[in-house]
């Protein structure tokens, strides 16, 4: 597990301050400094409020640090963004109501110009994967939320993303259909390789699926711990039944600073 | 056991008023009879002179409806030739001025600064009356052309390209920028120029409320056309016709023109409820 690896994402004191209506300066997120290694799953846990999400999208460049940096690669977010190496599954899926299941899942390959026949086949392959292949042809509204999810998935796979950036992506769908989406995801990241960023407010969630939690506390939103997962890989459902699971959500949970979290 | 027996009881009291109130295709078919036993039951006043006595008029103001139809079987060729003069007004009126929103409206997406005042005024145009229109495009149109029929056309035409402009601008600005939450993060993942943004994301978001501002300008088009024929310099169009006849008192055949506008009105309708039905079935 512990073989020298090289490291894929870098923050430095990176910070992200906001002005509200009055104007007052508000700390969404203060001195961050992280390493996160090529094909690492990391998860960054904590309350509403904590700066997970500001802390993702510093990194996907869809939000400006306004102090420390960022280095994914050697480069700046910008540049990583412009070659086209993330992927990003948003809270909410977003897909294209005027589009069929796979001509969303086709959009970013047709933006990066890709071939017709190129779009369509690894379209193919990624509803393969995720379970979809049947719901091509369907319109997203005709899915429930958890298909609408898995298509959502399928979509941040198509253009092989080094890195692959999740925002709460299940917090919205029944316990059930979570933990599919959880051993989906975790299978399909071992067959990919890829650096999964994952934001969640649930322990048992950060826990079952990353190699690290990173805790993250509110007011002013910041980095308090950091938790490796020494869980057995592959991991199935069991494996929450351990007491070693349960040892590790205990340590997470204790390492919450001002703010407990459900 | 006792439970069963009560529920059997709870299944059976459904009066036979609810089943017929629950069954699809009769929801499907009231929609369409209600109307039209409402519309029977006005022939029926009317043609009975009942609406005649409710309104104190006579059959003279307000003519019978065999009367209306047998005109309008006598003079069809006349109301042909107005039904297409004011046709093309209301068509190429609402053609030229839809563009012509729609452009507006991606301009104004584009460049929203710039933008903003443009769609407000074109929102203060729509506001001034047709009948404070027509006269003010009739003077500027006066020599556009020796033909007095075509620059009355022309000038019928800027009027409804105005009203159906503003329409189409307002509504198609907002199909351009109220896009779901995270569709303009997920195009800046993928790095996406601002024209395939364009193209992939906000143009078909738009589409259903063109179909919205269609609503719209469709009758308004038609209704602009009629009244814009009022003024206009050269006598043709079915409004004119309804104008020249109540002046000469010949009710009846203006009732005949009447009729014919409210079925150009729901000709049109239906045509757009047909487009309607194919652009929007993947929309859902």
């Amino acid at each position: 597990m512990s073989e020298a690896r090289e490291v894929e994402i870098k923050t430095r004191n990176l910070g992200v301050t906001f002005q509200d209506n009055e104007g007052n300066d508000v700390a969404a997120l203060t001195g961050v400094n992280l390493e996160i290694m090529k094909g690492e799953f990391i998860a960054l846990l904590g309350p509403s409020g904590c700066g997970k999400t500001t802390l993702l999208r510093s990194i996907a460049d869809l939000q400006k640090p306004t102090e420390g940096d960022v280095h994914i690669q050697g480069m700046t977010p910008k540049e990583v963004r412009l070659q086209k190496k993330f992927g990003f599954v948003f809270q909410q899926p977003v897909l294209f109501d005027w589009r069929t299941v796979k001509k969303n899942v086709e959009l970013p390959m047709e933006i990066m110009g890709y071939s017709k026949g190129e779009r369509s086949d690894r379209a193919d392959e990624m509803l393969e994967m995720v379970g979809l292949k049947d719901f091509a042809k369907h319109y997203p509204k005709q899915l429930s939320g958890g298909m609408q999810q898995r298509a959502n998935i399928a979509r941040a796979f198509g253009l092989d993303p080094d890195i692959l950036l999740m925002d709460e992506p299940f917090s919205a769908l029944d316990e059930f259909t979570k933990e599919k989406l959880h051993e989906d995801l975790l299978r399909i990241w071992r067959a990919t390789n890829k650096t999964i960023l994952f934001v969640t407010h649930n322990i048992q969630e950060g826990v079952f699926l990353s190699d690290r939690v990173c805790v993250l506390s509110p007011h002013p939103g910041r980095l308090s711990a950091i938790v490796d997962i020494d869980l057995q890989r592959p991991r199935s459902l069991e494996v929450k039944e351990t007491a070693h699971f349960n040892e590790l959500v205990a340590k997470v949970r204790g390492s919450f600073e001002g703010g407990s979290v459900s | 056991m006792e439970y069963e027996v009560k529920l059997k009881k709870v299944g059976r009291k459904k009066t036979l008023r609810q089943r017929i109130k629950e069954n699809k295709s009769w929801q499907n078919l009231s929609t369409f009879i209600w109307p039209l036993v409402f519309g029977l039951i006005m022939i029926g006043l009317w043609q009975k002179e009942v609406l005649h006595s409710w309104f104190h008029t006579d059959t003279f103001t307000l003519p019978l409806l065999n009367k209306i139809g047998g005109i309008m079987g006598d003079i069809h060729e006349k109301l042909l030739e107005n039904t297409i003069s004011t046709v093309q007004v209301a068509f190429w009126g609402l053609l030229i001025g839809s563009l012509l929103g729609y452009l507006i409206a991606v301009f104004v997406a584009i460049f929203p600064k710039v933008g903003k005042g443009g769609l407000s005024v074109i929102g203060a145009f729509a506001s001034v009356p047709v009948v404070a229109m027509a006269p003010v495009f009739n003077n500027w149109t006066k020599d556009v052309s020796t033909d007095a029929g075509f620059r009355s056309m022309v000038s019928k035409i800027i009027v409804v390209t105005l009203i159906c402009a503003a329409d189409m601008g307002l509504n198609a600005y907002r199909g351009l920028t109220e896009i779901k939450p995270y569709s303009e993060d997920l195009m800046a993942i993928y790095a996406a120029p601002k024209r395939v943004t364009l193209w992939k994301l906000r143009l078909p978001n738009s589409v259903p409320y063109v179909f919205t501002a269609l609503k719209v300008s469709v009758p308004a088009s038609i209704m602009t056309a009629i009244v814009s024929e009022y003024f206009a310099e050269y006598i043709t169009g079915v409004g004119r016709q309804i104008r020249e006849n109540i002046v000469l008192a010949q009710y009846s055949t203006a009732w005949a023109y009447i009729a014919t506008a409210c079925l150009i009105g729901v000709v049109a309708y239906i045509i757009l409820m047909v487009l309607q039905s194919i652009c929007l079935k993947r929309y859902h």
